[in-house]
């Protein structure tokens, strides 16, 4: 059998299997078993990838039975689990739109289209590898540490009977479903493991069964389910124009003159929108927190967010040049400054995060909209870097958390004194997010450069920016802080806590110093046709018409800052330690200082969230109406 | 190679030196404003000295660390300029240096040191974005973010870029800690928050703190060079008006509140830089 199919069929469902094994086989130790074999089958499987990479396979069928009737079935179930569930909870706009949906469907399958519609199912190209990669060891790295959390968190919340096996059947099958969408190439294939997506999350965010969950799990899945509405309706229009549904023949140059095509690829972009929580649906994924944390991990990082990306710059050739180019831009730039702002006015540390995904999906956008070769090299390391980096951080703070039970940025004042390694770790992952020689600071100084030649873009992304140093910095601070901890005392923590944190943490900073060399493997090869990459590589500094990033002498000179810092820092660890100004008046306490009456009085500092500024109150209705404005230009112009 | 060395002494050497006699100068004529006679010019090298060798006390290890990261950032900022670098990844280099020490005050509990952290914080939110958009403006004129194309510009871009000039000053009147926007710490002894931001930092580190300002203040005065880049005689001549016109304003304004800070410069900032942004792109 081919080798290619092999692989394909073991990162899609082996993790099918492990989830299904997961709920037969209910002890512990061998569901640890299962995930931690599911995780190692996908991260081999995606290695062996890169060298057979780029491939097309037609796939046409599977043990005698056609593939297409076996997704087109599957696609059905699944929309009757989602009216299922619609009907349970009595929620009338999800029963709505699955209705809408099986509607649209059964047009399309039997009415519209006729004879195959894909030769070519499976085209995986180096965009889909990346995707791979990501999901296959971002998503499996996040599973594994989820292994501890669960036992804890279960214990914690005194669960009678074990809800893990769900739990991890569920994990597992959004990361099969992951990378069929991302492997495959015909639309409808891509529809149904988008909508697995939509099912995944909405079964994971209400997995506590608390009122709140429940809730919140609702409105992820109706919203979601609109962006499967308008999914379908979009390739109802794509069939209809193009007579494809295969992704590589419907963007074809030459189409982006009609009206038709044009609104069909922007109902795929609205779809996108919404699976990546874009303003104004962002309130889905801000929902989502109130799930475990490995659950927001993979949610903000691998999965689920990941795929509007993909999808808009899958599509992006299709409308180079065109008014909803331009308008994608704009809003991309504006969810950026919008979740940078709103992220700002948050002490609630998941929230910042969540805010801060927001934010920087919206600058991925913002760069397949301004669609140009520099531009989608932006895109495409911001996405690699944010995923490897918002995992690391969510799965810090969902440690940090189950150690202080709070998630508030107020409450993690002086956790080195608590925790110093994840501390650590947690302020390098901030670091990593906003500092040269970094990759995200790489690919955001990329996207300045490409968008300078349009000003709203290029004025919203230089706000947005200095908006995102803001809430970091006074994250980074704030961990860093007093009480001064004596002497370096690592916490103890489950070892596959750290084979997550570690890991994650030292590939944030490996991928950085790679960075070049990765551009050329991965991300250039990507731009073909209508894209020209320009940068050149000499002595690890990429360079074009216009720009240096002297990545590798940065690292190396970063690397001796460091070095001098921190031997600076041990030298200080001799110095006499003195309590913090107080006007003189301090007690020998710490933090205490002399008051009236000579009473002793605590001094506190907190941080400012400017929340009359930025306060989630104050900004959401006006963000959600700029939102809903761009949107209406983006399906309202492309007609 | 050699010349490579050479730039790089050049920016480490020049930095300190340059910097100081700056600061220096500014002590003088702020001095002669006010009727006094003021400090020697080399004053500003004896406060470091002296503050160099005395006993090293620390509220948080951590502040050292970022002491350290400080200078770092700002003289490798530095000698980008001087190697011609990108102006865009100068930029960052140097936010590097402005972040390190917010995070070095907010690692102690001092509410001193606490509210001037958030305050730079504020500070660097307002003049950010507007260095950006400068940068962008030497873009759309040169064509380059590279400071090899934009120095071999061959016609004065200030006739180009008058509004971005005004900008910029802006930047640096907020940079050098000068009023009306020195709410984070204060050259001056009139801080309603003790030395603010700096309140925790002493001896050795508060001299590195010094030191990486003097480095900071070089890199801004050479971004005001680009803007008469064609010959020395006008680089000079900018950078002296415009120190004496930040001396100046210092000198004659008192210190206002963030929340004005805020919506002044960025409302005066974005607008001129729109304007003239403008104005480049269609010109």
């Amino acid at each position: 059998m081919d080798m290619r199919a092999v692989l394909i069929a073991l990162l899609v469902l082996a993790p099918l299997v492990g989830a299904i094994l997961c709920t037969i086989l209910r002890t512990q130790a061998v569901r640890s078993a299962i995930v931690l074999a599911t995780g190692a089958i996908l991260m081999v499987s995606a290695a062996l990838l890169i060298p057979l990479t780029p491939f097309k396979l037609s796939l046409a069928s599977v043990f005698g039975l056609d593939l297409h009737r076996i997704v087109q079935v599957a696609d059905f179930i699944l929309l009757l689990i989602i009216l299922y569930y619609g009907f349970k909870h009595r929620h009338l706009v999800i029963i709505a739109l699955g209705l809408f949906q099986v509607a649209m469907l059964v047009t399309l399958e039997f009415f519209l289209v006729s004879g195959p519609t894909a030769y070519e199912r499976i085209n995986c190209d180096y965009l889909s590898l990346m995707m791979v990669l990501i999901i296959s060891i971002v998503g499996s790295i996040i599973c594994y540490q989820a292994i501890p959390y669960m036992r804890e968190h279960e214990h914690h919340y005194h669960v009678p009977h074990s809800r893990q096996p769900r739990f991890f059947f569920v994990m597992l099958l959004f990361l099969g479903a992951m990378n069929g969408l991302v492997l495959f190439n015909d639309l409808t294939f891509i529809y149904f493991f988008f909508e697995v997506t939509t099912l995944c999350s909405f079964l994971l965010i209400g997995h506590d069964r608390t009122t709140i969950a429940t809730q919140n799990a609702l409105r992820a899945l109706w919203m979601n389910s609109a962006g499967g509405a308008a999914f379908v309706l979009g390739m109802i229009a794509v069939y209809r124009e193009t007579g494809s549904l295969e992704l590589q023949n419907i963007l074809l140059p030459g189409l982006a003159s009609s009206g038709v095509y044009l609104l069909a690829l922007a109902l795929l972009c609205v779809a996108a929108f919404i699976k990546s929580a874009q303003f104004p649906f962002q309130s889905w994924l801000l929902g989502a927190m109130v799930a475990p944390t490995p659950v927001s991990a993979l949610l903000h990082s691998s999965t689920m967010v990941k795929v509007g990306v993909y999808l808009v710059l899958r599509l992006a050739p299709g409308f180079a040049g065109t008014f909803l180019s331009q308008t994608v831009a704009v809003f991309g730039a504006f969810s950026f400054l919008a979740g940078a702002a709103l992220a700002v006015g948050q002490s609630n540390g998941k929230k910042v995060l969540a805010y801060s995904t927001i934010s920087n999906l919206g600058l991925i956008f913002a760069c397949a909209g301004i669609n140009t070769g520099e531009s989608m090299i932006a895109a495409m390391l911001l996405l690699m870097f944010h995923a490897v980096i918002k995992a690391l951080l969510f799965l810090s703070v969902g440690a940090i958390e189950q150690r202080i039970a709070s998630r508030d940025i107020e409450d993690m004042r002086g956790l080195y004194a608590v925790m110093p390694v994840t501390a650590l770790i947690t302020v390098t992952g901030v670091v990593m997010m906003i500092m040269p020689p970094f990759g995200v600071l790489l690919s955001k100084w990329m996207a300045m450069e490409a968008a300078a030649r349009n000003l709203y873009v290029i004025i919203m992304i230089a706000l947005a920016s200095a908006l995102t140093v803001m809430y970091w910095a006074r994250w980074a601070g704030t961990l860093m802080s007093d009480p001064f901890a004596g002497r370096f005392r690592p916490e103890r923590q489950p070892v596959l806590t750290w084979l997550a944190l570690g890991p994650l943490c030292a590939g944030g900073a490996v991928l950085s110093v790679v960075a070049p060399w990765l551009y050329l493997w991965l991300i250039k090869p990507v731009l073909s046709g209508s894209y020209t990459a320009t940068y050149t590589l000499t002595a690890g500094v990429l360079e074009n018409a216009y720009g240096t990033f002297a990545i590798l002498p940065l690292c190396v000179v970063a690397l001796l800052g460091l070095v001098v810092a921190v031997v600076a820092l041990k030298r200080a660890f001799t110095s006499k330690v003195v309590p913090a100004y107080m006007s003189g008046i301090q007690t020998s306490e710490p933090f205490m200082f002399l008051g009236p009456m000579n009473q002793p009085v605590k001094a506190e500092a907190r941080n400012y969230y400017l929340d009359s500024i930025f306060g989630e109150k104050r900004l959401t209705d006006w963000v959600n109406l700029g939102g809903g404005i761009l949107l209406t230009l983006i399906v309202g112009g492309a007609l | 190679m050699t010349r490579t060395v050479i730039l790089i002494a050049c920016g480490l050497i020049a930095g300190p030196i340059l910097g100081g006699l700056f600061s220096g100068m500014d002590r003088i004529l702020t001095a002669r404003m006010q009727s006094r006679i003021g400090p020697p010019l080399l004053q500003p090298f004896y406060d470091v000295a002296k503050l160099l060798f005395k006993e090293s006390l620390v509220v948080n290890v951590w502040q050292v660390f970022c002491a350290y990261c400080y200078i770092a950032a700002s003289s490798i900022a530095l000698v980008l300029f001087f190697l011609q670098s990108d102006l865009l990844l100068i930029l960052f280099v140097q936010a590097v240096g402005a972040v390190m020490l917010v995070v070095g005050a907010l690692s102690s509990t001092s509410p001193y040191s606490h509210i001037g952290a958030h305050r730079e914080l504020l500070q660097i939110l307002s003049y950010e974005p507007l260095l950006v958009l400068v940068v962008v403006g030497f873009y759309l004129e040169t064509g380059s973010f590279k400071l090899t194309s934009i120095y071999a510009w061959r016609e004065p871009l200030l006739l180009k870029l008058p509004f971005l000039f005004i900008v910029l000053g802006y930047v640096l009147t907020i940079k050098l800690r000068k009023s009306p926007f020195d709410l984070s710490t204060c050259h001056h002894a009139h801080q309603e928050i003790v030395k603010g931001l700096l309140t925790d930092y002493s001896g050795p580190f508060l001299a590195l703190t010094e030191i990486a300002h003097w480095f900071e203040i070089v890199l801004l005065l050479g971004f005001c060079t680009l803007f008469w880049a064609t010959n020395w005689f006008g680089m000079a001549i900018l950078i002296v008006a415009t120190y004496f016109l930040e001396v100046l304003v210092d000198n004659t304004t008192s210190r206002m509140n963030w929340r004005w800070m805020l919506s002044y410069v960025w409302g005066v900032g974005l607008t001129l830089s729109l304007v003239n942004l403008i104005w480049l792109r269609q010109g």
